[in-house]
């Protein structure tokens, strides 16, 4: 999924995949910004991938 | 669509096949287990197994959340459904595994509140919504799932959502595949490892299937190209008579895993003493509970529910 938008208070963030509806990500475990693409697991952002890779 | 479309290739696909043609000795059988569903899905979903010799064959393992929880655990959660005000939440995947005497999804047709969520936030929003409700989180699922409900749980603790709770039936990927390797009547050659639980614990769990077994592991992704590599990763350790773990999901798998994610883990869970698998039976500190720090949200203390063993049939 891309980041849209992130939430920091809320350590949450807009995300969208490439087809589907957005939807609300925590993103507590990993350093997001918007445009970075992430592996999402039940809500939750595992990985960023470019910074896996 | 970037990180998908490269490892679908059909011709790069047909290549790797033939590498890996190429590598087996003929006269000899491989056996290589997937340990994931996510990869058992994939090679069927892409017919990854029909581009493999006659020769090398794909055992399936038990990493599967929904297959390895027992009828009991599902049975508690049944009880909990059908209790007054509760509204009962889980993982769609969750709906049609059957207990002793039919499904959550039977029990949402005899008028329970279950409903699907598609992660532990939403259940925590129904609480926030619903406070007159006692909503129920019935969480599954390996290491990839478990830092989701830890999250959640830390977030409903430090905010105070006291109608909500969770019934944890997480369980870990080492200690099957050690209870796999330890049974007399296994032959496996190597292990394709689980992609997305790495994602979280990393490679180094793995380690001891080579050093204490000799098998080779490959930690893999999910696409067909991924899984065909990851075989003959293996294949190619055998043949030059090598025995570790290796990454070839490097794009997302870090080493290490995700330490963020094993610090809130180990916050919120603790290891069960004992386990029931589906299939495999009781398997010794296999799975997660609540810590006591998180005892007030455990829906196991909240409510009554049978916490029967049954068999399987």
């Amino acid at each position: 999924m891309r980041v849209v938008a992130i939430d920091e208070a809320r350590g949450l963030a807009l995300c969208e995949p490439d087809d589907g509806p957005r939807s609300t990500i925590e993103i507590g475990l990993v350093e997001a910004a918007p445009g970075d693409r992430l592996l999402v697991h039940a809500g939750t952002a595992l990985v960023r991938l470019e910074a896996a890779a | 669509m970037r990180y998908v479309d490269e490892y679908r290739d059909a011709e790069l696909g047909r290549a790797v096949a033939g590498e890996i043609l190429a590598a087996v000795e003929s006269g000899r059988h491989y056996k290589v287990m997937e340990v994931c569903g996510g990869h058992t899905h994939s090679i069927y979903k892409y017919g990854v197994d029909d581009l493999l010799p006659d020769n090398v064959e794909l055992v399936h393992g038990p990493g599967c959340p929904v297959c390895v929880i027992p009828m009991g655990r599902v049975d508690d959660g049944i009880a909990i459904a059908h209790q007054p005000g509760v509204i009962f939440t889980c993982f769609g995947d969750m709906l049609r595994v059957p207990g002793s005497d039919g499904t959550l999804l039977d029990a949402k047709a005899q008028g329970a509140d279950v409903r699907m969520v598609y992660s532990p936030l939403d259940a925590l929003r129904l609480a926030r919504e619903n406070p007159d409700r006692e909503v129920v989180f019935f969480a599954i699922g390996f290491e990839t799932t478990a830092p989701s409900t830890a999250l959640t749980l830390k977030r409903a603790k430090s905010e105070g959502v006291r109608n909500f709770s969770c019934v944890c039936n997480h369980v870990t990927i080492v200690p099957p595949l050690r209870a796999l390797l330890e049974s007399p009547d296994l032959r496996l050659d190597g292990f394709i490892g689980p992609g997305h639980v790495a994602t979280v614990v990393g490679a180094r769990p793995f380690q001891f299937i080579p050093a204490d077994y000799g098998r080779p592991v490959v930690v893999a992704g999910f696409e067909p190209l991924d899984i065909l590599q990851a075989i003959h990763m293996i294949l190619a350790q055998l043949g030059d008579g090598r025995c570790e773990v290796e990454n070839q999901y490097k794009r997302v798998v870090p080493w290490e895993g995700n330490l963020k994610a094993l610090e809130v883990m180990a916050e919120v869970f603790e290891l069960r003493p004992h386990f029931e698998w589906r299939g495999l039976g009781f398997i010794s500190q296999s799975a997660l509970r609540l810590s006591d720090a998180y005892a007030g949200l455990d829906a196991e203390q909240r409510f009554s529910a049978p916490g029967v063993r049954v068999a399987d049939p």
